[in-house]
């Protein structure tokens, strides 16, 4: 069952890593200001159902979380609950410049700077915010990702588990959340 | 022999109205992209979907019921297929249709629901739960008019089996479709509740219900239910096409006359804004119950 | 005594209740055996009952019982569920007060159906009927306080139809000069018509009070919720349809004839759709499981009524299933409420919540239950449904068809509430502790009941097939191509085979549960009912995510022109009227001896002036 490994892949891989990167359930979280960004990209005038990406409503059907701008503390709580919730594989994408250091936010009191140490994060896009050209191509990347196999930022999650834990920990002050038994 | 050609005959009627199922799926996506101005996905995009799901690595349930709901699904959309002549005549493609009646399809077609709000009730989720309210609610609506239409079937042809209602319409002009245009009319509104696009996808809100009853279905769950719901609308259709348009002799004219039948749901339901429950209740309440009722008078003048 | 006669069958069924009173002073084990003995004893007696007729004099009038087909097949329901119910009763009442005066009542009453059932004269049936509604009227007065008003209300509605039953027999006996049946039966032809439809309304009157037949259907609701569940069980599922037995005995031995028979049977019809959707609408509202129970059973017996006045011989046969099939899931219904009850306390809808995995038999008996009664295959229900919407489009009754599924349709909704609300939903901290119910005396009947629903499902002939020798007795011509064993024929010779749906629901059933349960199974985690989508908050202990109250709001929206008008709330208006004249009346007794004296001056005053006007 190593994707990673491209020689091993059988019919039966090739099809599933086919499906999963063509069709994408998008959990958009909208924090920040890129949640305004998603209506435009998803309706007419950018339409991103071509690459298969659909909106979802909740995290149990969706595939990929966006993280669309800063954080602050409070939200990080939801955010890892719902990521958590997903099922896998699962895929993060950060929008913007607050996800990958902080951006405008970089000495706020209250929001994190770089999302990678709380959650795996498979794309940035880059920009403040990011354009709906841009967002489509963050998704094309996704997809490059998984056909070759990369985008196993799920993986990590489990295997660095006490890391991320450790690191949300440090910021989350009333730690209430369920633990999991993968 | 004969027996394995008769199951081989199950396995590709599964496979005929499952492929069918996500074709018409993946149109009426491209079709609402097209009215949108959009370019939308690949026709097979519905397949994809439920691969995509069946491959999922993981899933969490939240007990036994969750299990058994959308078995009880697949069980319902299965069930109705095999007791439904997919064609006309012939050897393929009867299953079991000599077996059951209309009074058994219009049970069965209703098992599902029931057994996906089960499911959804155990889920704990209030959405779920709001929405198995509204959309049980909703099937008392649009049954009323889907019986009086079935009803004026029924006694018009004097009989309950689906075979001798289709051999009855031999001739374009036998069609219930023509014969019956008023059971037609009050059944094809029943229809538009039956698929749950709008105006009556209240249950299934995804803003306001996140999704409604299925929101805590995930991975195999969720594949599991689309699957079904692409055999049950294949089902669906074949039984229109069956009941109203004369049924069909191969498999190509079936997918036409089902396509035609299709079509009217899917631009209405492009065109139109959302019905609140009780909204829609009163409207299947008041016309469609209406038409339904001079559709059975009309069956007794014409007698 | 002959064993096989029916004096020395109802000898044990009455001589049990008095012994197991007695042996209450004993011990209880004791006073239990002979309980179950006596019930069981009379069940089995039923298979080697012999046909002789038996009469006996009693001050100038002669009682006759004997036992026919169509009474074989009620009293088989009154044993099939009376032995669950007194073995539920066992633990069940182990709680309760007064345990002595429950069986004793509760053994009567079964003895005093058995009776009203053999019974092939119009007295003696009178005379079980009395006792039966005494006896079932102290079990429903059993838990006191509200019991008692309850009680009090049902006594009511039950003597004005026993008086009205009385009324008809007395001058049917007047007619005739014999109370058997046959030659009343025989008499009443002779009648002029209008003398007919009127016994016949009288008679039909006093049995639909038991049937709760819309609108003398008042004393149902409170009566059921109010009794004790193991009895509620045998009250809706069995002794309601003493009120059945009655009007088929009346529409098909003794009205038959006349002219009015069509239109009053076609009237009972439209009487039995109205009951059962305006019932159901009922039942959607309520929010106690054991009234919602109550109005669901008002509603399944007006299909019975329907199916009962139609009288084609599919119609009977989908009356007489019914009958059975709802006995036995009614009965499962209330005993898995009475097990919650029993282990919580609660009826209360808005109460309860996710008890399926500390109750998980209950939760099954309740779900074949409601399959049942929603009419869904593969269960009994669905057959019973069938034969009944085949004879309704059949007979030309295409409205009533619409009135029939539409209570049908409807029911999904409060049987979905029930289910729903008890068992499903979020699992409270507050019901943890709760414990499955013991598995001999309570999870035992109520399997046994959900076997016979799985079973009556596909062979429908073990039933269909008593149900013809009955219907044959009552001159229905029922020939073999009607039924067989797993498949089922309507007149115009389209056909269900049972047999063909049950293999393929069970396979892609099972198939489906295997595939679900157990692909990527060791990837697959169970979550609590607190882990769910909530936008990402952690729910805390005690925050409510069920939703539960109003549960159908929106329907009840819709249906709300019907549901703002109640029969019953316009009957009370005018016991309350009735009470406050009463009340008012009373204060003409001032206990005052001038008062009085001016009342007999005003009195003679009045006489006085009436008499010279009128002279």
């Amino acid at each position: 069952m190593e994707i990673n490994d491209k020689d091993t892949l059988t019919i039966v891989e090739h099809i599933k890593n086919f499906a999963r990167r063509h069709s994408l359930f998008v959990l958009a979280y909208g924090t920040g200001c890129g949640a305004i960004e998603i209506p435009p990209t998803m309706t007419s005038r950018y339409d991103a159902e071509r690459f298969g990406i659909v909106g979802r409503a909740t995290p149990r059907q969706a595939d990929v979380l966006l993280i669309t701008g800063y954080l602050s503390v409070k939200t990080l709580k939801r955010v890892i609950r719902t990521y958590e919730q997903m099922q896998d594989p699962k895929y993060v994408i950060g929008f913007g410049s607050c996800t990958i250091n902080g951006g405008m936010y970089w000495d706020s009191y209250n929001t994190i700077k770089v999302l990678d140490q709380y959650m795996p994060v498979d794309v940035y896009i880059n920009g403040c915010m990011p354009r709906p050209e841009s967002v489509i191509s963050g998704f094309i990347k996704l997809q490059q990702l998984i056909k070759a196999g990369k985008a196993d930022g799920w993986k990590k999650y489990q295997e660095n588990l006490d890391w991320y834990r450790a690191n949300q920990k440090k910021v989350i002050k009333n730690w209430n959340m369920p633990d999991y038994n993968w | 022999m004969e027996t394995l050609k008769t199951i081989s005959g199950y396995f590709a009627t599964i496979g005929v109205a499952f492929t069918v199922g996500f074709l018409f799926m993946g149109f009426r996506r491209i079709l609402t992209a097209r009215v949108q101005n959009r370019v939308g996905p690949p026709i097979y995009q519905n397949l994809l979907d439920i691969i995509k799901l069946w491959s999922k690595e993981s899933a969490i349930n939240h007990g036994l019921m969750q299990h058994m709901g959308p078995a009880f699904s697949i069980t319902a959309s299965v069930t109705t297929l095999m007791f439904i002549p997919v064609l006309r005549d012939g050897n393929w493609f009867q299953n079991f249709s000599f077996e059951g009646d209309l009074i058994f399809l219009l049970y069965i077609m209703v098992f599902g629901q029931l057994g996906m709000a089960l499911g959804a009730g155990q889920t704990g989720n209030p959405n779920s739960a709001i929405g198995v309210s509204r959309g049980l609610s909703q099937i008392v609506g649009y049954e009323i008019p889907f019986v009086l239409a079935l009803t004026a079937l029924m006694v018009y042809h004097e009989t309950t089996s689906l075979h001798e209602i289709m051999a009855a319409q031999d001739s374009i002009g036998g069609w219930n479709i023509f014969v019956n245009p008023l059971a037609f009319v009050a059944g094809i509104i029943a229809f538009l509740g039956m698929t749950h696009y709008t105006p009556f996808d209240v249950p299934f809100a995804p803003a306001e219900l996140a999704s409604g009853p299925p929101s805590e279905f995930g991975g195999k769950y969720l594949g599991m239910m689309m699957t079904s719901g692409s055999i049950f609308a294949f089902a669906k259709l074949t039984l229109f096409v069956n009941l109203f348009l004369g049924g069909a002799s191969n498999l190509l004219e079936l997918l036409v006359k089902a396509l035609a039948l299709y079509l009217i749901p899917v631009i209405i339901g492009i065109v139109t804004p959302r019905f609140r429950t009780e909204q829609a209740i009163l409207f299947f309440w008041k016309w469609p119950t209406i038409i339904g009722i001079l559709s059975i008078l009309w069956v007794v003048w014409m007698r | 005594m002959d064993i096989t006669g029916i004096p020395f069958f109802l000898a044990v069924s009455f001589g049990g209740a008095f012994l197991a009173y007695l042996m209450n002073f004993a011990h209880r084990f004791l006073r239990n055996a002979v309980v179950l003995l006596t019930v069981s004893a009379s069940a089995a007696l039923l298979f080697w009952l012999g046909d002789e007729t038996f009469s006996m004099e009693m001050g100038g009038f002669v009682l006759t019982l004997g036992k026919t087909p169509y009474s074989l097949f009620f009293a088989g329901i009154v044993a099939l569920l009376a032995v669950p119910t007194v073995l539920f009763s066992f633990t069940y009442m182990a709680k309760e007060e007064r345990p002595a005066m429950y069986y004793l009542n509760l053994l009567i009453t079964i003895a005093a159906m058995y009776g009203i059932l053999f019974s092939l004269d119009l007295l003696s049936l009178f005379i079980f009927w009395e006792i039966m509604t005494w006896s079932s009227f102290l079990l429903t007065i059993h838990k006191g306080g509200n019991a008692t008003k309850a009680g009090v209300k049902y006594f009511l509605y039950s003597a004005a139809g026993a008086y009205a039953i009385l009324f008809s027999v007395v001058i049917l006996y007047n007619m005739s000069g014999s109370l058997l049946i046959e030659d009343v039966a025989r008499s009443f032809v002779l009648q002029n018509p209008l003398m007919q439809l009127m016994l016949a309304g009288t008679l039909l009157f006093g049995f639909s009070v038991k049937a709760g037949l819309m609108p003398m259907h008042g004393w149902a609701p409170d009566a059921y919720a109010e009794s004790p569940a193991p009895f509620t069980a045998l009250f809706s599922g069995a002794l309601s349809k003493m009120g059945i037995f009655g009007m088929g005995m009346v529409l098909y031995q003794i009205f038959l004839q006349s002219p009015f028979s069509l239109p009053v049977r076609e009237l009972l019809a439209w009487a039995g759709g109205i009951t059962s959707a305006l019932a159901t609408l009922r039942a959607i509202q309520q929010t106690d499981a054991k009234r919602l129970l109550a109005y669901s059973s008002v509603a399944q017996l007006g299909y019975i009524v329907m199916g009962l006045a139609l009288g084609t011989p599919l119609s009977m046969m989908a009356a007489l299933f019914i009958t059975l099939l709802h006995g036995v899931f009614k009965a499962m219904l209330f005993f898995a409420v009475g097990a919650v009850y029993f282990r919580t306390g609660l009826t209360d809808l808005n109460e309860l919540r996710g008890l399926i995995r500390r109750m998980p038999v209950s939760f099954l008996t309740v779900l074949m239950a409601i399959i049942s009664l929603a009419n869904i295959p593969p269960l009994g229900g669905f057959v019973g449904k069938w034969l009944l919407y085949e004879s309704l489009i059949q007979s030309d009754h295409y409205f009533l068809v619409i009135v029939a599924f539409f209570s049908s349709t409807a029911s999904f909704l409060y049987v979905y509430r029930l289910i729903f609300s008890i068992f499903l939903g979020q699992e409270e901290k507050e019901f943890e502790h709760v414990k499955e119910v013991p598995f001999l005396t309570m999870q035992l009947p109520m399997l046994a009941l959900a076997a016979v629903t799985f079973i009556t499902g596909i062979f429908p002939g073990i039933v269909l097939a008593p149900i013809s020798s009955a219907l044959t007795y009552l001159g229905f011509p029922i020939q073999h191509d009607m039924w067989s064993m797993s498949m089922l024929f309507n007149e115009w010779g389209n056909r269900m085979n049972l047999l063909a749906m049950i293999s393929v629901i069970g396979t892609v059933f099972l198939t489906g549960f295997t595939i679900l349960y157990f692909y990527r199974m060791r990837r697959t985690r169970y979550v609590t009912t607190k882990d769910i989508h909530t936008s990402g908050e952690v729910p805390t202990e005690n925050e409510n995510l069920t939703y539960a109250i109003n549960f159908y709001q929106p329907f009840e929206r819709a249906a709300h022109p019907v549901l703002s008008k109640s029969i019953r709330a316009w009957i009370d208006w005018i016991g309350r009227s009735v009470s406050e004249l009463g009340d008012f009346l009373r204060h003409i007794y001032t206990g005052d001896g001038q008062t009085y004296a001016w009342y007999v001056v005003l009195f003679l005053t009045f006489m006085l002036a009436a008499g010279s006007w009128i002279l």
